[in-house]
């Protein structure tokens, strides 16, 4: 196995209602609590779970835009949990992020080129003259004309945001791409092409994804590995195939239950388990799934079974005290 | 002031248009502010009549500062079209240059002043922590403070115990620098309050993350995204300072602690009126009506843009 | 709460400290020191004597130096002498005093019984004639230049119409609370017209808030008639922030005192700042000055405290 690109150790986050003079009271918000996982290069690990699960939270987190509570995060085997300034810059450069609203993702006071551009003026790469070329060649990379250059933000549709925040996001050559949920706020039809050319990207240029979304067609679609998040916990980690073919935590298995997806059967869209997810500030005691667990026995609500490899498939994780029952 | 202070801090963040559909919108929502775009047409007028100053002086022949004890207290005639004042200077000459003075002292100040909120503002609400802390309390502490008492110390102090040289430290050009920088110093706190409340929101827009992302730098992000987002409530709280800081310094000035004679300004022309009231009430007449309008209008036009630069705000 | 409390209370003690020290320092560079002052009007001084003089009194002491003696004496309660009234500046400051807060507290009166029902009219009919009517009237109250409206309403009531006395505080040799009056009523006029518009707005503002809460359209539900939906509970909710906003104005009106009281010739601090300052009585303008930012800071304490009184939502640490 390749040496990962990124590697997440023991990440936690938590959010406290802030402290001012006249604060408003509100209990800690425990958004990640210890997710370890890693992502190789030209890999696209997908994050997956209900909204509220903490998957913004910890791609936040591994991208330094929160600092972590706790953890570390490694790229290409550097911590750079802590590093600031200049120490960060390489890392700023080589991660870049993508968001689920391409419209509150591009400043409405900057022209398009002037947003592609931004990148390459921080990271003083090329002059006027170079950086001009290489934005236009990145808009006609993500199938945008150069003329739209001088265009506000408002005056192009969704998926030609998202195509421009795409464009701003490779401006740099990074190596991950970190795509928060990329997909979910476009129509269905634009959905497929901005998934072609995400696609597209990581294989013409060996990108690597960390890329949130919960849509399993999606995740069918575009991810080599899948993360399954519940709680701010990552409850099962497995390559693709084998986690639709046989999904192992009682959570994969209802996310799972529904709509057939082609090609394998299954598909789910926003299909979870019964019941109210419980709150991330009151986390339940034992595995924090077994209130709504079908499966689950009396040693669950004592006993938090950790994430370990599942027997006989040692690149499959999960966190169930009965990973090793097939479906 | 404080009330305004504390209803605009309120207001909280507004958006602004994005181009110029959106600027077309804005400015029909303006025109839609009656009282506005009158206050807008007083305002220009009013600039269009000082700024001819000059051709005025030079059809009546005199200078706003020719005295001419002759001629005191003169009655409105074709040589002087509102009359004189207790020197026999010519008091439409002295109103125009006057109000040409209280109009920049305004202008300027309230710039400055707009100028210190916002790089106050966007430090407290980008950096947060100790620095907001430290910040908000100063604003705080400004608004509380009895305002005028220390603004005529601060308008009393000798400037030659500060090391200006006598003539310098008593002309009248000084007292006019002097003017705009001690109001400038108390008038910033609306902005810095308005400016921290929409970088506080600014901050957690998606297009700051992208640029944190990409390694951009804080100045960057304060100066390059956040401020030209937070244009609109700035625009809105500097307008409207501008008719408070008319008001100060006209105060200031009437009371002989801000303009100095021989420079004309609408306060310091009503210095002596108290004492010539009985002789002649016209002339503490003109000046405060020239004062009022000017404020009232500011004041207007504040409310307008605000209307028309963010729809979704409380009206007024 | 109690520390929340005590917190904010040593808040205000720092920049009441800090708020000292410049004065003290402003003070330090007004025109003509004390002794400058002695040596102009005494011929048979030479500057030798001024020098001598000077470091009699400590003058030539650094400024920090001076700060920490006079504050030390200033908290034995030695606040020095007035050079103007050749009195203890305490002995100065107390009856004027309370001539001050006779005309704050009557004109806030004024202006309150006033802006609560035209504000809440205001916030009734929205966008009506009647509104835009108000507040027209309240930006031109806020937009009047206080020192000339003083001067207006002498001319008319003064000088034209003769009715009422220019200023002072009452006809020598006149005695009782009818002829106080008469002096009160046009500084209660101008100082009340000053603060009414700002007074307006913000009870409509608040009161439009507290209109559009939820328990009161649940009121209206429930059939509750509309004149106690708007007066038991609109109003009363509104009255929230404005009780905050009068303390929180004080600085804002102390400053219109001192205009008013100047106009009229008005026995009152404000006057008394003004007065030290222009005849170099620095002593008393120092300490009347930091009298008024000790009251200022304190209302605004109270603000807060009326605040977390009043409102349940706001928690403190
Ligand atoms: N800045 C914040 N302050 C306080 N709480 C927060 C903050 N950001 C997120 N949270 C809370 O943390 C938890 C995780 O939120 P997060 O946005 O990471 O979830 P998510 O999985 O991305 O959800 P979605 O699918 O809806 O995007 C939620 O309970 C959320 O309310
Ligand atoms: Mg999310």
């Amino acid at each position: 196995m390749t040496a990962p690109l990124i590697e997440a150790e023991g990440i936690t986050k938590r959010f406290e209602a802030s402290g001012g003079l006249l604060r408003r009271s509100g209990p800690t918000v425990y958004a990640v609590n210890g997710v370890s996982f890693s992502v190789a290069p030209g890999e696209t690990l997908a994050l997956i779970g209900e909204s509220g699960c903490g998957k913004t939270t910890l791609a936040r987190t591994v991208a330094r835009l929160y600092p972590a509570d706790g953890g570390r995060v490694r790229f290409k085997g550097e911590d750079v949990t802590q590093a600031r300034g200049k120490a960060l810059k390489p890392f700023r450069r080589a991660v870049q992020m993508v968001f689920q609203d391409p419209y509150g993702a591009l400043d409405p006071r900057l022209t398009a080129g002037a947003i592609v551009a931004e990148p390459l003026v921080i990271h003083r790469v090329g002059n006027r003259r170079s950086r001009r070329d290489r934005v236009a060649e990145m808009m006609a990379t993500v199938g945008l004309s150069a003329a739209q250059m001088t265009r506000y933000p408002h005056e192009f549709s969704g998926g030609q945001r998202q195509r421009l925040g795409i464009a701003r996001a490779i401006a740099l050559d990074p190596e991950l791409i970190v795509a928060d949920e990329p997909v979910s706020a476009l129509d269905v039809s634009v959905q497929s092409q901005i998934l072609n050319l995400m696609r597209d990207l990581a294989r013409d240029r060996g990108l690597a994804y960390l890329f949130i979304t919960h849509d399993l067609a999606v995740v069918n679609f575009i991810a080599d590995r899948v993360a399954v998040m519940y709680l701010g916990e990552i409850v099962e980690l497995s390559d693709r195939d084998a986690l639709f073919a046989d999904p192992r935590h009682p959570y994969t298995r209802t996310l799972m239950r529904a709509v057939p997806v082609p090609g394998h059967g299954k598909r789910a869209r926003g299909a979870g388990p019964a019941g109210e997810v419980p709150s991330p500030t009151d986390i339940p005691a034992g595995c924090p799934f077994h209130p709504r667990c079908p499966r689950a026995e009396a040693v669950c609500s004592t006993e938090k079974p950790p994430l370990e490899p599942i027997a006989g498939q040692p690149q499959r994780r999960a966190a169930c005290h009965f990973r090793d029952e097939a479906a | 002031m404080s009330i305004r202070e504390v209803m605009a801090a309120e207001d909280g963040v507004e958006t602004m248009p994005r181009h110029e559909s959106m600027a077309r919108l804005t400015f029909a929502r303006f025109l839609e502010h009656r009282m506005a775009v009158a206050s807008a047409v007083l305002l220009f007028v009013l600039v269009v009549l000082v700024a001819a100053a000059p051709l005025f002086a030079g059809a009546l022949g005199l200078d706003p500062n020719d005295v001419d004890l002759l001629n005191r207290f003169a009655p409105p005639s074709a040589d002087h079209p509102l009359g004189t004042d207790e020197l026999g200077r010519d008091v439409l000459l002295r109103l125009l240059y006057g109000g040409r003075v209280s109009l920049i002292v305004g202008l300027v100040t309230a710039l400055i002043a707009g100028l210190i909120g916002t790089v106050i503002g966007l430090f407290a609400g980008y950096f947060g922590g100790w620095l907001d802390a430290l910040l908000m309390r100063i604003t705080d502490s400004v608004i509380a403070l009895p305002l005028l008492p220390l603004l005529i110390v601060m308008a009393a102090v000798d400037l030659g115990k500060l090391g200006l040289p006598p003539d310098l430290a008593t002309s009248p050009e000084t007292s006019l620098y002097r003017i705009v920088l001690i109001i400038a110093l108390v008038g910033w706190t609306t902005v810095a309050r308005l400016v921290r409340g929409a970088t506080l929101s600014l901050r957690e827009r998606e297009y700051v993350l992208a640029a944190v992302s990409q390694g951009a730098g804080s100045l960057r992000i304060m100066f390059g995204h956040i401020l030209p987002n937070a244009i609109s409530p700035i625009i809105v709280a500097t307008t409207l300072s501008v008719g408070t800081i008319i008001l100060l310094e006209s105060v200031l000035s009437f009371l002989g602690l801000g303009i100095q004679p021989p420079i004309a300004s609408w306060g310091n022309m009503l210095n002596n009126a108290q004492e010539l009231i009985y002789e002649a009430p016209a002339l503490a007449f003109y000046p405060g009506v020239l004062i009022f309008l000017t404020v009232i209008a500011f004041n207007f036009l504040g409310d307008g843009l605000q209307d028309a630069l963010d729809p979704k705000a409380l009206r007024r | 709460m109690t520390r929340y409390l005590i917190r904010r209370g040593l808040e205000s003690l720092a920049v009441l400290l800090v708020m000292s020290f410049a004065i003290y320092g402003l003070m330090g560079l007004m025109p003509g020191d004390p002794i400058d002052v002695m040596v102009q009007s005494d011929p048979n001084l030479t500057p030798a004597d001024a020098a001598r003089l000077k470091a009699l009194y400590g003058l030539d002491r650094p400024i920090g130096e001076r700060y920490l003696n006079w504050l030390g004496a200033a908290l034995e309660g030695d606040l020095g002498y007035s050079r103007l009234n050749n009195r203890p500046v305490l002995e100065v400051l107390g009856p004027r005093l309370l001539n001050t807060i006779l005309l704050m507290g009557l004109s806030l009166a004024v202006a309150l019984a006033i802006a609560v029902p035209v504000g809440v009219l205001s916030a009734l009919r929205p966008y009506s004639k009647t509104d835009y009517a108000i507040n027209f009237g309240a930006l031109a109250g806020i937009s009047i230049p206080v020192f000339w409206l003083a001067l207006m309403l002498i001319v008319v009531f003064s000088v034209q119409l003769g009715w009422l006395p220019a200023g002072g505080m009452q006809t020598i040799g006149s005695e009782g609370w009818l002829d106080r009056a008469k002096y009160l009523i046009l500084p209660v006029l101008s100082l009340s017209l000053a603060s009414v518009g700002g007074f307006t707005r913000f009870m409509r503002a608040a009161m439009m808030e507290s209109m559009r809460q939820d328990y009161i359209r649940t009121a209206r539900a429930k059939g509750v008639p509309e004149r106690r939906v708007v007066y038991k509970h609109a109003l009363r909710n509104a009255m929230i922030p404005v009780v905050t906003i009068l303390a929180l104005s004080f600085g804002t009106l102390f400053s219109g005192a001192l205009i008013t009281e100047t106009m009229f010739s008005y026995l009152g601090m404000g006057k008394l700042i003004y007065d030290s300052i222009m005849g170099n009585d620095y002593n008393l303008a120092l300490v009347s000055l930091l009298f008024a930012t000790f009251l200022v800071l304190l209302s605004n304490l109270l603000a807060d405290i009326c605040y977390a009184w009043l409102d349940p939502r706001v928690t403190y640490r």
